[in-house]
């Protein structure tokens, strides 16, 4: 296995639920709730988990985008949670982020040489000619036209304006990129345009990606290991192989066989979970899972089940799997 | 038309008329779907899968017309009854599930109340007994103490429950066809699984024909016999559902198959569409996929290709498959 790149230890984040006159905190929403796992260098992370489970919010910590609550976050061996604004700053140049929603995520009032340009002014990495050069070079590398640099957000389609955000995450010639439902908004056929061009990207950049999305297919398409979420902690890490072959954890099992294939009618085996996903802000006690699951004993509704290796490179927390 | 057959969709053209000109949503599109059948609509967005839903309902608004084109249901064109015969089809006869279910509801009513409303509409049923029929209709859908549950407003419900809720208004008059557009796009995967087993479990008591428009070939699989596959407002392929998967003729659904990450199938890089979807303001001549396909020849940029059978059940429109224009050897 090749160097860690990043390493997050027991990260939390909780966002308060303030009420009363006094807007004193009375509740709290456990969106990240004690995360553990590594990140190895060129590799991808594929992190997935069902609508409200914390894995946008895990993304935006690691990259201290909103502030944790506790646990630690290290990328190449330095822990960023202790680096003051200017040390954060040269970091962020070393991890970029590429969202979800490329309709919002660009500001409209910005040409295309702007939007790409911008992270050269911030961080002072060029200016003039270079700068045009450098944007240029950014602009073919995501396969979009050079003659369109002047242009505004609304004058591209969806794709493209995804291959603007993709070229200003790579301006600063970052090595992590933290890829958040770069695809969900496209279309099928355009789906598969990103995919590729984050997949030469990475072979030819070396980058390594924590890819998050909800899309189980794309996710195993593009990863190289998985994690799966589920109210704010990881059930389940393994390389992808593995994982959508046999799965560990009872949810990752109902997880998978939930996905419908396409050109297969008939399932071997489908668990249909009952219920939905609880809510963060007072998740079940013991095991998140415990009230979904089907193969549920008197102990996960009181001990939380600890994140443990179980076979090499599988993680899995679950009280049958010791 | 034979006796099994539903309904009939002849030609179907709807446009809507902005300032910039001429929308072609639908443009030609013909269909028809047995009795107690299930056919999938697939397309990318915007090639005019909800406009066939939204003209099949006439609930098209202006700026958009149906233009021209038959939609006969049990022997009656649709599209020649007034409006108030329409009312009583709507909701009926035919009923509809839109994608998104939190905004279809009336957040101002309970979900109880706004299923009683269907049902006071069309069947003859005693004041006094339509409570009961809710809470009915609503257990049927698994909602946990419906009795108390149909008091609650749309709100308090969560997306997955709001989805079934939608399914029991929809079923509540015993349609003979149910149209879902996208009915499982904004739910998670575990609570998709429950509504379309739900669904199955719906059409086989209920042996109503459905309509199910999606984009998410998974999906469409689940719970279809037949499918039909939509390109810039124009059907390019229709046939059984395996057929489709195990030898598409149309070489937009062999690029869509092949553009797809699949679970079961181990692939380095994914088939690419070149170029993007058309407006439809403007589209192509011919065929309107030529642009974009690997295997244009002269004629598909002159020419509007038929969705001609080529084998028992299979539709294509593509010239690839016309003996009389084909110039090279077929792929």
């Amino acid at each position: 296995m090749s160097e860690t790149i990043l390493e997050v230890i027991n990260l939390k984040k909780h966002f308060p639920i303030r009420g009363g006159i006094l807007l004193r905190q009375v509740a709290a929403i456990h969106a990240v709730d004690g995360v553990s796992f590594n990140v190895q260098q060129e590799e991808t992370l594929g992190l997935v988990g069902e609508s409200g489970c914390g894995k946008t919010t895990l993304g935006r910590t690691i990259l201290r985008l909103v502030k944790a609550d506790a646990g630690t976050v290290r990328y190449n061996g330095r822990d960023l949670f202790k680096l003051d604004k200017r040390e954060m700053q040269k970091i962020r140049l070393e991890m970029a982020m590429i969202f979800q929603d490329p309709y919002s995520s660009l500001n409209p009032r910005m040409t295309m040489s702007d939007i790409i340009g911008e992270p050269f002014d911030i961080h002072r990495l060029a200016k003039g000619q270079e700068k045009k050069n450098r944007i240029r070079e950014l602009v073919e590398k995501v396969g979009l036209a050079p003659f369109h640099i002047y242009r505004y957000p609304h004058e591209f389609s969806g794709g493209q304006k995804q291959r603007i955000g993709i070229a200003r995450a790579l301006a600063g010639n970052p090595k992590l990129l933290v890829a958040d439902e770069p695809v969900s908004s496209l279309d099928v056929s355009v789906r598969a345009q990103i995919l590729n061009l984050l997949k030469d990207l990475q072979e030819e950049l070396g980058l390594t990606y924590l890819y998050i999305s909800h899309d189980l297919s794309t996710v195993k398409h593009m990863s190289d290991r998985v994690a799966v979420m589920y109210v704010g902690k990881l059930v389940e890490l393994a390389p992808s192989k593995i994982i959508y072959k046999d799965p560990l954890h009872p949810y990752t099992e109902a997880l998978m066989s939930a996905i419908p294939v396409p050109g297969r009618k008939k399932r071997e085996k489908q668990i249909i979970l009952k219920g939905s996903v609880p809510t963060p802000i007072d998740p079940p006690p013991g095991c998140r899972f415990n009230p979904r699951c089907s193969y549920r004993q008197p102990i996960c509704a009181k001990e939380d089940p600890e994140f443990i290796e179980v076979s090499e490179e599988h993680f899995v927390s679950c009280h049958l799997r010791k | 038309m034979s006796e099994s057959t539903l309904i009939t969709i002849n030609d179907l053209k709807t446009y809507f008329f902005i300032t910039e000109g001429v929308v072609k949503a639908v443009d030609g599109v013909n269909l028809d779907i047995n009795k107690g059948e299930a056919l999938g609509l697939v397309g990318e967005s915007g090639c005019g899968k909800s406009t066939v839903a939204l003209s099949i309902m006439r609930l098209i608004r202006p700026p958009g017309k149906i233009v021209g084109g038959e939609i006969w249901f049990e022997g009656e064109d649709l599209l020649r009854k007034g409006e108030s015969e329409m009312r009583q089809i709507r909701g009926g006869r035919i009923s509809l599930i839109s994608q998104n279910p939190m905004s279809s509801m009336n957040p101002v009513f309970t979900v109880g109340g706004q299923i009683a409303e269907a049902i006071k509409l069309h069947q003859n049923v005693q004041r006094r007994e339509i409570k009961g029929k809710v809470a009915e209709i609503l257990d049927l859908v698994g909602i946990p103490d419906p009795s108390k549950r149909m008091e609650d407003y749309p709100h308090e419900y969560s997306g997955g429950m709001c989805q079934r809720a939608m399914t029991a208004m929809a079923l509540s008059c015993n349609p003979q066809l149910l149209i879902a557009d996208e009915p499982t796009t904004n739910l998670d995967v575990t609570i998709q699984a429950q509504i379309l087993k739900l669904m199955k479990k719906l059409r086989k008591d209920f042996g109503a024909s459905v309509l199910l428009i999606g984009h998410d070939l998974g999906v469409i699989s689940e719970l279809c016999d037949k499918i039909a596959v939509m390109y810039a407002g124009r059907v390019a392929e229709y046939s059984d559902l395996m057929t489709v998967f195990e030898k598409p003729k149309h070489p937009y659904t062999q690029a869509l198959l092949e553009s797809i990450p699949r679970l079961d199938v181990e692939e380095e890089r994914l088939r690419i569409i070149p170029g993007t979807v058309p407006r439809l303001i403007n589209p192509p001549p011919g065929c309107r996929f030529h642009p974009r396909c690997e295997q244009a020849m002269t004629v598909c940029s002159k020419q509007d290709p038929v969705l001609t059978e080529i084998e028992k059940g299979h539709k294509v429109a593509c010239f690839l498959y016309d003996s009389n224009v084909r110039t090279k050897p077929q792929v």
